[in-house]
Formats: C-alpha cells, structure tokens, sequence
C-alpha cells in the first residue's frame, strides 16, 4: 500500500482529534480577529434601531437545545438590543423543546436590563399547531395566548396594550432552526398581516433564505453563529458568539486543509494508476 | 450541595458519555441516548398537558363556558382512536380534518409568497432610472440588485427551472441550458456545504465552551474528573471485551 | 358503514379544504371569524397529534422490556427518564421556573435535556469533517466547481479567512446574494409549484395516503 493510500484510509478518529484540538485550543488562548459586518446583518439591526421607543417587537425563538450555540446568542443580542432601544418585548416559541431555554434567557436578559415582566416585556410560552398559530395570533393574539408562560392573563398586561395580533407588531423577529420559522412566519403570518420581518437562522438554513431576503420579503438575515457575532459586534456587547469566532476559523481552515490533503492524495494515485496502465 | 453545581456535573457526565461515542459505540452512550429520548419524551408530555388540556380547554370552558372548544377535544380524541383496532377507522375523520384545512390554508399563502412573490422578484427592469444620470446599467457585483445581477439570477433561475423539467429532452441548445443549470446548482451546494460545516462547527464550539466552563474550581472541575472517569470506564470496557471469549454462531 | 369508513373522511377533506383555500380571499367578518376558530381547533387538535406521535415509542419499549430482549435495560432507562421528568414536570406544575427561579423541572431542563440534544448533534461536526476528508473529490468538473465554491464560503464566513484572502469575504456574499439565491429560487418556485399541486391532490381525493391503513 502506498503512502498515498494508507493517508486516504486513516483511522476517522486521528481526524477527530484533529478537530478538537482546532475548536479547543483557540477557545482557551482567543486571538480576537475582526469581524466584518455583512448587509444582512446590519438589515435587522438597523431596523430595530430605527424603531420609536416602546414600539413592539415580537421574537418568537423557533429553536430547541439541538441549535442552541447559534442561535441562543443570537436571541441575546437582539434581546439586548430591543431592550436597550426600550422596545417593548413580546417573546415566544413555536417549538415545545425550546420552551425552558427561552424563558432562561428572556429572564436573565430582561434582568441584567432592569425590566419588568408584564410591564416592558411578556413571555407568551409555547403553543402546538405551528402554522395555526401563527394565523391565529393574526387573528387575535390573545385568543391564541390566553394565558402568558406564568398563567397570568394576557389581556390587560400593560406590555400588550394596543396589540390586538399581528397587524399591531411593528417588528417581528423569528429565530428558526427549521419549520415552523422563518419561511412559516412569512407565509402564515406577514403575507396577510403585513407587518415588517427579520430572520435569523442556524448556518445549515441560512443559504435557503436567500430568495427570500432579495425579494424583500424578509429584511435582514442573521445567519448562525457568525449572525451572531456580528451582532454582537453591532451592539457593542461581546458575547459567546464572539468568543466562539476564533474556534470556527480554525475549524473552517482545518477542513480546507483536510480537503486538499484528500485531493492531493486522490490525483496522486489516479497519476499512479495511469502511470502502471500505461506501462502495462 | 448547590443544585447549580450538581447540575454542572450532571450535565458534564452526559455530554461527555455522548462524545464517548467517537470512540466507538459503548454503553455509556447508550445509557445517555435512551436517557435523552426518556427526558425528552416526558419534558414534551408535561408540557403539552400543560399548554394544551390545562390552559387552552380546561381553563377556557370552566372559567369562559367556551363550550365549542369540546369539538376540537372530540377531534384530537378520535385521533387517539389509532391505538383500538376496532375504532382505528374514527382517527381517518381527524387527520381528514387536519388535512384538509392544512391543505385549504396552504394553497392560497404558498402561491401568493413563494411562487408569485419570487416571479415577480425574478423578473425585475434590467435597467435603472438614476436622477441626474437618466437611464443606466449598473455592473456592480457586489451589490445584490444591480444590473449585471438581475441577469445573472435571471439566468441561473431559468437554467436550473429547465434542468429540473424533463418533459423535454435536454439536446442541442436546451443541453446548453441545463448544463448551465447545473454549474449554478454546484455551486450552490458547495455554499450548503460550506455553511454546514459551519453550523455543525458551532454547535461543537457551544458544547466544548460549556465543557470549558464546567471546568472552573467553583464547580468542582466536573469537567476533568468525568472525563477521567470516562477514559478510564472505555479502557475498562475494552478490556474485558477483549478477553471475554467470542460468541460462536 | 363503507361510506362512512371511506367516503365522509375524503368528503371532510375536499369541503374544509376548498372552504379555508377560498376563505384567503373572503375577508367577511364571518369568514375571518371562521379562519379564527379553526386555527384555535388546529392548536388544540396539535396536541393531541403530539402525544400520539410520542406514544408510540411507549409500546416499542414496553415490548423489548416485557420480552427481556437485547438492550431491555436501556429500554428501562428510557422509561426511568420518561416518568422522572413526568413526575417533576407535574410537581412543577409544568413551570421551568417560576418567577426567575428555577423549578425542578427546570433543572432537568437545563442540565440533562439541554446537554444531552445538544452533544448529540454536536458530534455531527466530527462526521461531517470526516466525511469531507473520506469524500470530497474533485472526480469531475462539476464536483471541482462544487468544492471551490465550499471553499470560498468557508473561507469567506471567518474572520480568519477574510484575513488571509481578504476578497473572499466579498466572493462569498457575492455567490450566497446571487449565485446561491437564484438556485434556491428556482428550487422554492419549484417544490411550492409540487406542494400546491399535492394539496389539490389531497382536497379531491386522489391522494389518499394520509388517512393511514387499518380496517375498512
């Protein structure tokens, strides 16, 4: 067996090393390289920072512990924005599994921001129907939502006052992981209640989103953990997502790297075999 | 003990038994696989009793007599019929139910946001009015609305719509064309590929950075303890493994 | 009884069906009082589909635990976090917290649930570089577009990167705002086009699949 062939058939697990050692290592000894802002980025952020004090901003946080690295900084940042810019908050889920992670973060944000539940902001919890209930907050939000995360009523909350469903959103955010997210929010909700909408999403669906942000359906995009840090950047507020941007460019370089060993490997023993055809 | 710090190790154990996995399959992440499904399962019945019977029926016809809520519990109740084999045939009348207004909902949106919507955006003036300037061709890449990019996705929308029809046979100048089709779509999976190493990249980043945090005095260091008593449990199930005799047959 | 069994669910189909694709361009009161109540039902009857679609997993393990096979120790596991994160969710009154503060059930959450799915797809990243390795040859040229186009974006989406090669950055929006997008148009235009397609195909019954076997 050639040099060529035993490199292409080693074992997986010297490969995984290799990556733990690049995600590792630049998470204990940051480097910090700048983070360039995209447009898509800066398309959600300028948005929310246009917005008049005690606009309302939905985030519905369509995500479960499976994206949590992407897209848990991502909530944070927006969450700080919002709050900063003293938007009031109106936060959600459509997935059952990421229900205890985002009412974690919306209390620990609202916290380090001095706001009040009911007051600046509310956390309607989750409900099942996907799709329905998006157009049944359309409809009327508080039919879908009787009750907030913590029971108390809806109605009459003072962070709610004026909204009777989606057409009374001023901005709406959805943070998706797959469906119900971005395309659902769109599709079953601004379609007919028109109100404006950004996305942010995790890195795997981020390139299908495309078509939607240069139709302008959608306007802005956050896409994974970079998404992330570049808010981060945006806001001023380094977070894990800035932390984690050292590991990825290490990660990102180490595949490149790999990928050119396995060609460089590949064309040498398709030259070997050619060479013995010939001769033979 | 601070629930917090038991919690660190808790959750470091079974991160790390999870990862044991690169290793090679073994029980510590079988144990840690079925746990999930287990948490996973009873976290998603607890909520739905919750969300569902206690706040969206029970509340609302006890405390408001909505009393029409008792057809969609009648519906989701026929659904359940799956599990008797002599009424299995009532669950057909939910899932017809469900269907057919998913269905009824999704045709008018679908067509209005992702068909219409995205022909229209397709189809856009090829040149632009600019005041001062009149009529102009802007050959800007890097701006996404310019020109030379509304041809270009013009071009690639066609080309890969042709490649994906095959009701005609794609020779001549329409092989052309789907070739075309097929260079976009290229490189559209290699972005996939590219921003799926991405985020499957981050998700190891998210994991390795709590694995980091849980390594901090204040909890213990459950993070180098468990990972020693992870190595050590594999090199012990190896071995035994090795000198247990193989199973005939 | 055949008419009941077979017809009148197809019949429920095609009515609500056709009712709620017309109710889009009704804006009546009475129709969107309609549209209000029925997707109210579909959040409810959404929970029911939930716990059906978990169930099952209950008679799989009951099964494999009843007949001791292979594994039935791991099938217990399962049961044992099951109903441990029953009892607490419902000691915690379904609440992971309450008032900020942490409930049982929040613990389970926070330190089992969420390590747990997140390790689980987290392992991924080690496949993935793997199988980039085991896979990614340029074999023709369509592969070798495919690869330098993954290239680009990978280089071009970290910061480290956009310093070695400074255009990347700018390559690499280039090909995800045109390139990447016009592609994704042409697929979205084209499953929506299918899926439009599929639901006329469920109203009028000539897609039948959903309502599942069983018993005439």
């Amino acid at each position: 067996m050639s040099f060529a062939e035993r490199m292409l058939k080693i074992d997986r697990r010297i490969i995984f090393v290799v990556i733990a050692l690049c995600t590792l290592l630049p998470l204990l000894y940051p480097v910090g390289l700048p983070i360039k802002i995209s447009q898509e980025v800066r398309g959600v952020y300028d948005h929310i920072e246009s917005l008049p004090e005690r606009s309302v901003i939905l985030l519905s946080l369509d995500f479960d512990p499976a994206s949590k690295p992407e897209l848990y900084p991502q909530a944070v940042a927006i969450l700080r924005h919002a709050f900063k810019k003293n938007l009031r908050v109106v936060a959600m889920t459509l997935w059952v599994s990421g229900t205890g992670m985002a009412d974690e973060l919306l209390t620990k944000v609202a916290n380090e921001s001095g706001k009040q539940r009911g007051a600046d902001y509310v956390f309607l919890g989750w409900s099942p129907g996907g799709t329905a209930v998006i157009i049944n907050m359309g409809q009327d939000l508080y039919n879908a939502f009787p009750s907030d995360y913590g029971s108390k009523p809806t109605k009459g909350q003072p962070v709610l006052e004026g909204v009777n469903s989606l057409k009374d959103v001023t901005y709406a955010v959805s943070l998706g992981a797959g469906n119900p997210g971005v395309e659902a929010w769109y599709v079953f909700g601004k379609d007919k209640y028109k109100f404006e909408l950004g996305g942010g999403c995790t890195g795997v669906m981020a390139p299908g989103l495309y078509p939607l942000l240069r139709s302008g359906q959608i306007n802005g995009l956050i896409g994974g953990l970079r998404g992330a840090a570049e808010y981060e950047s945006l806001i001023g507020q380094k977070g894990r997502a800035v932390a984690g941007m050292d590991a990825q460019s290490a990660t990102h370089v180490a595949i490149i790297v790999l990928v050119a060993l396995c060609n460089m490997f590949y064309f040498t023993l398709r030259r070997q075999a050619r060479q013995q055809g010939s001769q033979s | 003990m601070d629930a917090t710090i038991i919690g660190a190790w808790v959750a470091t154990g079974l991160t790390l038994f999870i990862f044991s996995f690169l290793y090679k399959d073994n029980p510590l992440f079988k144990l840690a696989e079925n746990l999930y499904v287990g948490v996973s399962v009873g976290y998603t019945i607890v909520k739905t009793y919750d969300t569902v019977i206690v706040h969206l029926i029970w509340k609302p016809i006890v405390e408001n007599q909505e009393w029409t809520l008792l057809i969609p519990v009648a519906i989701g109740l026929l659904m359940l019929t799956r599990y008797v084999p002599k009424a299995a045939w009532l669950s057909r009348y939910a899932f017809a139910f469900i269907v057919g207004v998913g269905a009824g909902l999704a045709i008018p949106r679908t067509v209005s946001s992702f068909i219409l919507k995205q022909i229209e955006d397709t189809i856009r003036p090829l040149l632009m009015l600019v005041p001062g300037e009149g009529v102009t061709f802007s050959w800007n890449l890097m701006n996404p609305a310019s020109s030379v990019n509304v041809i270009i996705v013009l071009i690639g929308v066609s080309s890969v719509l042709f490649y994906f029809f095959f009701s005609v046979e794609h020779k001549g100048p329409g092989k052309m064309v789907a070739r075309t089709g097929v260079m976009f779509l290229m490189i559209a999976f290699g972005a996939a590929f590219g921003y799926t190493v991405m985020a499957r990249m981050s998700l190891l980043i998210g994991r390795l950075t709590d694995l980091i945090e849980y390594s901090d005095p204040s909890y213990g260091r459950p993070t180098l303890w468990l990972a020693l008593v992870t190595i050590g449990t594999l090199i012990a199930l190896s071995l035994r493994s090795r000198s247990e005799p193989p199973e005939e047959g | 009884m055949i008419f009941l069994r077979r017809q009148m669910p197809l019949l429920i189909t095609m009515i609500t069906g056709l009712i709620f694709a017309g109710q889009y361009y009704v804006p009546h009161p009475a129709s969107e009082q309609l549209l209000t109540s029925a997707t109210k039902w579909l959040q409810i009857i959404g929970g029911f589909a939930l716990v059906l679609g978990v169930t099952s997993l209950f008679q799989v393990h009951a099964a494999k635990i009843r007949r001791k096979e292979a594994g039935w120790g791991y099938s217990m596991v399962l049961y044992a976090g099951m109903l441990g994160t029953m009892a607490v969710g419902w000691w915690a009154n379904g609440k992971e917290s309450v008032e900020g503060v942490s409930t049982a059930f929040g613990w389970v959450y926070n330190f089992m649930m969420v390590p747990l799915q997140g390790t689980m797809f987290a392992i991924l990243a080690f496949f993935i570089a793997s199988a980039a390795y085991r896979s990614f040859r340029a074999r023709s040229r369509e592969a070798a577009v495919l690869l330098i186009a993954a290239v680009i974006v990978m280089m071009g989406r970290v910061p480290l990167g956009e310093y070695l090669v400074p255009i990347s950055g700018d390559i690499s929006q280039w090909i995800l705002n045109v390139l990447n997008a016009s592609v994704r148009r042409a697929i979205l235009i084209g499953v929506s086009l299918g899926a439009v397609a599929l639901s006329f195909k469920i109203i009028f019954g000539v897609e039948r699949s959903y309502l599942g076997g069983g018993k005439e």
